[in-house]
């Protein structure tokens, strides 16, 4: 049941929905202002509640032969509505940044400057931002000032910024490991043994040291006794005893906190969506 | 002079090049100290990241899935953005809480998707775990020693850091005890951890570096 | 009042930081200039992310799940950038997508600069499927119905006219995804994938040493640990790229900083000492 965009009828239709929407939309806040607490609650529990449950019965309930249950058509319409909503989330930290920074601005509050600088770069790259992902799209034409100044603020600036801005953290780490790692308990001992024993094994620098410092064997013969000397001195090569230390003790230490997380996950996700957690909704 | 000539701004690659040393070098003159060089392209950084994301979300999301579909006549997609528009009533003090109407779609929805999550994600590693053989039977003759071996320190490592884990009762005894060698086989992960996060961040600096030596001064790094 | 001479300990232990940033960045320089390559051990996940990825026939259809931004360039990049010069080796068609708005341009680009050298064309050997903010609904979307969930690539064309996704109905008709990330998002692709969609994962190190555990259940057939990952796999592949230039300076500042926290610990353990002296 689609409208003919063909026609002028059809856009003139087309365009009184949206507003009619809009309209809607804007129109019903007054009137849900009007319900008590408890109505406003229930309300969002009930939307909460349905969302849930379309995904968590598509998910429980049996498949036909072609892997299909009576829900699995509605997972591509929601995945377009959850996709749309969530970029209008994201949007939200933009416009929270932007306000504040605009508050700044028009309240001249301090270093103020700062902010009209954010503003201007806000402004300049969203603009060329979204001609170039339009222009690619071949909704809207590409000059070619517009392809050199994309890449001037994307490629020159905004990618040199911020891969300098978290490369610094290199150096906090680097002060932190002078200044705070004290080996002042087993816990801590046994931490920095680790690290120090990654640090050196993962790395080709833990295989030279091994054969030229430690003289051990770069290599075990398959036929070899597991217990035999040559096995042992193998296995105590910097690479092999990281690689041990990763896939035999840090594998079975992560997977026992990522029973604790889905548990946790678990139990969380039905509180949320039964509406059972304070403060959320 | 040719090299000269390389190395100066004289062209857009090149000049794009200097851009990006100045950014850098501005970002790291924070480490010497707090100062408004600095300071201007921290603002400048992020007002670039904001409006960076404009586009992807814009023509990627919004143009694709709601103004598209509405050019092509599917009417019925016109409710979305208005109602999802309710998000934006956060910061409003009297309306801000028909936002948690979608906000409560949102995390509805991801509680929902939750259980398929626990199903393909916990339950193979559970499956993974009760699979791994403690000795060696005709039912799996390949089986060497020191699988069953490096088997059984999983075993252990893994009952270990999850009595450490539970806090539904007291630790007591023979119970706190094992919970203590799970805190130091937990130390073992975080060691881990540790290691990898300091290689990971050294690796960013090194990018940075790697620019200002081989793009900017044109200098042979990496070996050769 | 004579006022107390500090020790030599005592002032190691209050150096300014700015002198260790400086060592930490001298360090970097000089090793990064020493022209010295060390062979990589490949590690057991390397081998099996580079032997799963063997095993593809030219034709098959890979997904490469790029999230990425600039922030974590220097480990990404080069992973990227070696599985691509892979698949394109092998003649694998492959569509990237992205859940991070900078990941769209930044694949996007390195996929097209790789593509030129290889002679892929955009379309007929691959194709990227723009940004999304939600994966999860995106995989189960795919899942079920690529072409409806995807609508268009990121130039417009929609995707039922691409010659790429010839016989392509849904993810299920994928091989594999190959999830080049800094952050969690290959715990979406495991939870919500079709069944025989292998997995492979290339983080930054950050993230890897949680990883092991799917690594052991075998929901990840094989992993490249950021930078150095990324040196093995390019060794593997007998190519130099940003992983190899890399590595001196990643294991050299690892030196530096367990020489750092060795002497960190023993010019307290010599203050204490002075003290009880």
């Amino acid at each position: 049941m689609l409208i003919d965009m063909g026609t002028t009828g059809g856009r003139v239709l087309m365009a009184l929905i949206v507003l009619g929407f809009f309209v809607l939309a804007f129109g019903l806040i007054p009137l849900l202002q009007t319900l008590p607490p408890q109505g406003r609650r229930a309300l969002i529990a009930i939307v909460t509640f349905l969302a849930g449950l379309f995904f968590a019965t598509e998910f429980f309930l049996p498949l036909t032969e072609d892997d299909k249950n009576f829900l699995t058509p509605g997972v591509v319409p929601a995945q377009r509505v959850l996709q749309v909503i969530g970029s209008l989330a994201l949007g939200l930290g933009t416009y929270g940044l932007i306000r504040l920074h605009l508050r700044n601005v028009v309240q001249k509050r301090g270093q103020w400057g700062y902010s009209v600088v954010l503003m201007l770069a806000f402004l300049t790259m969203a603009t060329f931002s979204i001609w170039n992902t339009l222009a690619e799209k071949k909704l809207v034409a590409q000059p070619e000032f517009q392809k050199r100044g994309f890449t001037l603020l994307f490629d020159y600036t905004l990618v040199q910024l911020d891969a300098s801005m978290f490369s610094i953290i290199a150096f906090y780490i680097y002060s932190a490991a002078f200044r705070a790692f004290r080996v002042r308990s087993i816990e801590a001992s046994i931490l920095m043994f680790t690290a120090i024993v990654v640090m050196l094994g993962i790395v080709p620098l833990g295989a030279y040291l091994s054969d030229h410092l430690l003289g051990l064997p770069t290599q075990v013969s398959p036929e070899a006794h597991p217990f035999s000397l040559e096995s042992i001195l193998y296995s105590l090569r910097l690479t092999e005893i990281a690689s041990w230390l990763l896939n035999q003790l840090n594998a079975p230490v992560q997977r026992a906190i990522e029973f604790g997380v889905g548990i946790g996950g678990l139990a969380m996700a039905i509180r949320l969506w039964l509406s059972l957690e304070r403060g959320i909704t | 002079m040719d090299w000269l000539q390389q190395f100066l701004p004289l062209n857009e690659g090149r000049l794009g090049v200097w851009i990006g040393v100045v950014c850098t070098l501005a970002i790291y003159s924070i480490l010497y100290r707090e100062n408004p060089f600095y300071r201007f392209f921290e603002h400048l950084y992020i007002g670039l990241a904001a409006g960076y994301s404009l586009g992807p979300l814009f023509a990627d999301i919004i143009y694709k899935y709601w103004v598209d579909p509405l050019l092509k006549g599917e009417w019925y997609w016109a409710p979305v953005v208005p109602f999802g528009l309710y998000l934006y009533f956060i910061y409003n003090e009297r309306y801000g809480w028909v936002s948690r109407i979608i906000i409560g779609l949102l995390i509805g929805a991801s509680a929902g998707l939750f259980f398929q999550a626990f199903s393909s994600r916990y339950l193979p590693q559970l499956n993974s775990t009760l699979a791994k053989p403690l000795w060696i039977t005709d039912a799996n003759p390949d089986m060497v020693i020191s699988g069953v071996i490096n088997n059984w320190i999983f075993i252990i490592f893994l009952l270990a850091v999850l009595t450490y884990f539970t806090f539904s009762f007291e630790h007591r005894g023979a119970v706190k005890r094992v919970a203590t060698v799970g805190r130091w086989f937990l130390m073992i992960g975080l060691g881990a951890m540790f290691g990898n996060t300091v290689m990971a961040r050294m690796a960013l600096l090194i990018g940075r570096i790697y620019y200002l030596l081989s793009d900017w001064l044109g200098i042979p790094v990496g070996g050769g | 009042m004579q006022t107390e001479r500090k020790s030599f300990w005592d002032r190691l232990l209050t150096i300014d930081r700015r002198w260790l940033y400086l060592a930490l960045f001298v360090n970097i320089v000089v090793f990064l200039l020493l022209p010295l390559r060390l062979p990589a051990v490949v590690s057991g996940p390397v081998r099996k992310f580079y032997n799963a990825m063997e095993r593809l026939q030219p034709g098959d259809m890979v997904m490469v799940s790029s999230n990425w931004s600039a922030s974590t360039i220097a480990e990404n990049q080069p992973q990227l950038e070696a599985v691509l010069r892979h698949l394109m080796r092998k003649k694998v068609r492959f569509t990237i997508m992205s859940v991070e708005a900078q990941a769209r341009d930044l694949s996007l680009r390195l996929a097209q600069r790789l593509a030129k050298e290889y002679g892929y064309e955009y379309g007929r050997d691959w194709a990227h499927f723009g940004f999304y903010t939600d994966l999860i609904v995106a995989i189960k979307g795919m899942t079920n119905d690529l072409h409806d969930t995807v609508k268009q690539d990121v130039k417009g064309t929609p995707t039922r006219e691409l010659p790429v996704l010839q016989g392509i109905q849904s993810l299920k008709d994928y091989k594999m995804v190959i999830d080049v990330t800094p952050s969690g998002t290959v715990p979406d692709w495991i939870s919500y994938r079709p069944k025989n969609l292998i997995v492979l994962y290339c983080p930054t190190s950050v993230m890897a040493a949680e990883a092991y555990t799917f690594l052991d259940s075998g929901q990840i057939e094989g992993m490249l640990t950021g930078a150095k990952g990324a040196q093995e796999y390019e060794q593997l592949l007998g190519v130099v790229g940003l992983g190899t230039r890399f590595i001196n300076g990643i294991q050299f500042s690892h030196v530096l900083i367990i020489l750092t926290i060795l002497v960190g610990n023993l010019a307290l353990l010599m203050k204490r000492l002075a003290q009880e002296a």
